[in-house]
């Protein structure tokens, strides 16, 4: 259970917080919608404690974030906007191992947790292959394999589909619809909403700091109206989805 | 939210921002190793990694841009093709060019030393382009006393055979790079750690 | 361009630490040498080395041209004197015998480079040097090697560019602040959204160090280390 308590936060160059609350159960889907600068990469920042609030309490599993950062980080896994910059090994194994090694597991376990990962995204048996030769998709799912390591009961990825084509967009909602439905909860920010909203349990959506629809995706869909976000095809996905 | 993981020691986030820069200023540092840019007068032409030995004591201060320098002499000591000739190899870090190299940590402290007087930063745009140029100067003189003074004692030359072997050259190129270093400090477009 | 390349020799199956002892040891005694005699000596051991590591010679001495330019002009510089006799055999010979030297511990090192993986080498590291410095240079040459080829690419895009834009008319200074300036931008760009991979991945002063193990066959090796070092003060 993530829970955002009357969150403020200003001054920082992604956007403000406008006395936020919310709270998103374990193994909900969420989609963030949203402008940049709406402030919805701000909020998620605060799941594991990359920003801190200026005012009001974050709490993971019912712990404020400052108590238990380590705890926070764990429970929240996240995926950032450009996969290339979130690598620190060269090979796919030895990334998706540096999360697990942070945390002093045993070699061993290390070894399952990569595994697991890396089968998660459908990329088991490429442990030694170097990521840079890998496709933009590819990397994507590496980087969420690295996230997936921490084994976090939530996953929050920022914008995620940035810079893909067609088929890695697919290949990575393929592999999120897959993590939901085992029961993993997905945080999901993007301003391009198409196709997402059939998967989602919920939609958030934010302008200047506050949320201002926060609802079904069939309701969310009135709310969404007058946002920049791209719809009109995610309506017309849904209604030939739903 | 049970952590079995009390003993974790988490880096602390300004330490994490300062390293990372760091971290790429090396590699920067080894990715400019192939690029020459020809001079007029100087049959040599110049590469720009002094630049960059510049820029590391000038934005990261005397500390990281210490770190920076030193992952970058590791990062070659261990093989990768980060030397001049996108050369690598622990013998590189004894050889010819040694003396050059083991300057470069202590030429970007000194300028941060110089620049920033300890490790809480200074805007370096706001820095008088006299003090710049001052540290500057004194660093080249530094990188190249040590450079040409270790070629001398390892090749069993006379200083002024090693002065024209590997100085001399260069002179014209090494203003060029304090011209260029000064310049890119001074458009207050890169910000400090 | 020398790399390291799999393979089943006996060099690759040793500790990385092993292999750094005997470089240390080996450049050691090369730096306090340069009768004939040692130098022989040690043309020997390295033959041996390159022979087991199966180090093409060729390649290798073209990766390390620049250097050769300067160990095969060195002699020359040295022997030219101005005035008669002009030219100075002894001053030359003395400085051929101390850059053959030098080639001799490139080469050396050729093997390691050509035999160690990177994630070997950053195991060595963060087991040898104890603590923050260990772990800060493990993890730093693991995201240099990392980063190499995204920066590489970042480099020639900006040099496309401006060659595009401007032409290459400008001045060598200009073109400098160019590199300079945008290499910088993006470099510093792309490493602050590392910074935050790093944090949500909890990066940690002690974490789970990576696998290494010194085997039998790493005994032999460090005693010729040894013996090399000690032959440093002959």
């Amino acid at each position: 259970m993530l829970e955002f308590r009357s969150v403020s936060f200003g001054f920082d160059d992604v956007g403000v917080l406008d006395s936020v609350s919310l709270s998103i159960p374990d193994g909900e889907f969420v989609v963030f919608a949203g402008a940049n600068g709406s402030g919805k990469t701000t909020l998620l920042r605060h799941c594991n404690g990359l920003l801190d609030p200026d005012e009001g309490t974050v709490l993971v599993d019912g712990t404020p974030v400052e108590d238990d950062v380590i705890g926070a980080r764990t429970s929240v896994g996240m995926v950032f906007q450009h996969p290339r910059d979130q690598f620190v090994a060269a090979t796919v194994g030895d990334d998706v191992a540096f999360g697990p090694a942070n945390l002093g597991l045993e070699r061993t376990e290390i070894d399952r947790r990569v595994a697991e990962a890396l089968e998660a995204v459908n990329l088991r048996g490429r442990e030694d292959e170097r990521i840079e030769r890998l496709s933009g998709g590819e990397q994507s799912r590496v980087a969420i394999a690295g996230a997936l390591a921490m084994e976090p009961t939530h996953l929050v990825l920022d914008e995620p589909f940035t810079g893909l084509d067609e088929p890695a967009r697919r290949s990575v909602m393929d592999r999120l619809e897959a993590l939901a439905a085992d029961g993993t909860g997905i945080l999901l920010a993007t301003h391009d909403l198409r196709d997402v909203l059939a998967l989602a349990d919920r939609v958030i959506a934010m302008a200047d700091g506050r949320v201002v629809v926060d609802d079904s995706p069939e309701r969310a869909l009135e709310g969404l109206d007058g946002l920049p976000v791209r719809v009109p095809r995610a309506r017309a996905d849904l209604e030939e989805q739903c | 939210m049970a952590t079995e993981q009390n003993d974790v020691e988490l880096v602390d986030g300004d330490v994490v921002h300062a390293f990372a820069r760091a971290a790429l200023l090396a590699t920067l540092l080894g990715a400019v190793a192939p690029i020459a840019i020809p001079i007029p007068f100087s049959p040599a032409p110049i590469t720009l990694q002094v630049l960059f030995v510049f820029l590391a004591g000038l934005l990261l201060g005397p500390l990281w841009g210490t770190v920076s320098i030193l992952l970058y002499l590791a990062a070659g000591a261990i093989g990768l093709p980060v030397f001049a000739g996108m050369a690598g190899g622990l013998g590189v870090l004894v050889g010819d060019s040694a003396g050059y190299l083991w300057s470069y940590p202590l030429a970007a402290c000194l300028i941060g030393l110089f620049v920033h007087r300890g490790t809480d930063l200074r805007d370096p745009a706001e820095i008088s382009t006299a003090l710049v140029v001052v540290a500057l100067v004194t660093a080249t003189v530094l990188i190249y006393g040590m450079g040409v003074g270790y070629m001398a004692w390892l090749l069993e030359l006379e200083l002024w055979e090693a002065i024209t072997v590997g100085a001399l050259w260069f002179v014209p190129g090494e203003l060029l790079k304090i011209a260029a270093a000064v310049a890119i400090v001074e458009s207050g477009r890169i910000d400090t750690v | 361009m020398l790399t390291y390349e799999p393979g089943e020799t006996v060099v690759h199956d040793l500790d990385p630490r092993s292999k750094l002892a005997v470089q240390i040891g080996f450049a050691a005694t090369a730096l306090a040498h340069t009768a004939p005699r040692a130098l022989l000596g040690l043309s020997v051991v390295t033959a041996v080395v390159l022979a087991l590591a199966r180090v093409p010679l060729l390649r290798t001495l073209y990766a390390y041209r620049f250097a050769l330019v300067i160990l095969a002009v060195g002699p020359l510089v040295a022997a030219a004197t101005l005035g008669p006799p002009w030219i100075d055999l002894e001053a030359g010979l003395a400085t051929a015998l101390a850059s053959y030297r030098v080639l001799l511990i490139l080469l050396v090192s050729a093997a390691y480079v050509r035999t160690t993986p990177v994630r070997e080498s950053r195991a060595a590291i963060q087991r040898t040097i104890p603590g923050k410095p260990g772990q800060l240079l493990g993890i730093g040459v693991a995201l240099v090697f990392r980063f190499l080829p995204v920066v590489q690419s970042d480099l020639r895009t900006i040099r496309d560019a401006s060659a595009a834009r401007l032409g290459t008319e400008r001045s060598a200074r200009e073109r400098a602040t160019t590199i300079g300036l945008l290499g910088l931008s993006r470099t510093f760009d792309r490493a602050d959204r590392l910074s935050l991979a790093l944090r949500a991945r909890c990066f940690s002063w002690n974490p789970t160090l990576p696998a290494l193990a010194f085997s039998r066959r790493d005994a032999p090796v460090l005693g010729i280390a040894v013996a090399l070092l000690l032959t440093a003060f002959l």
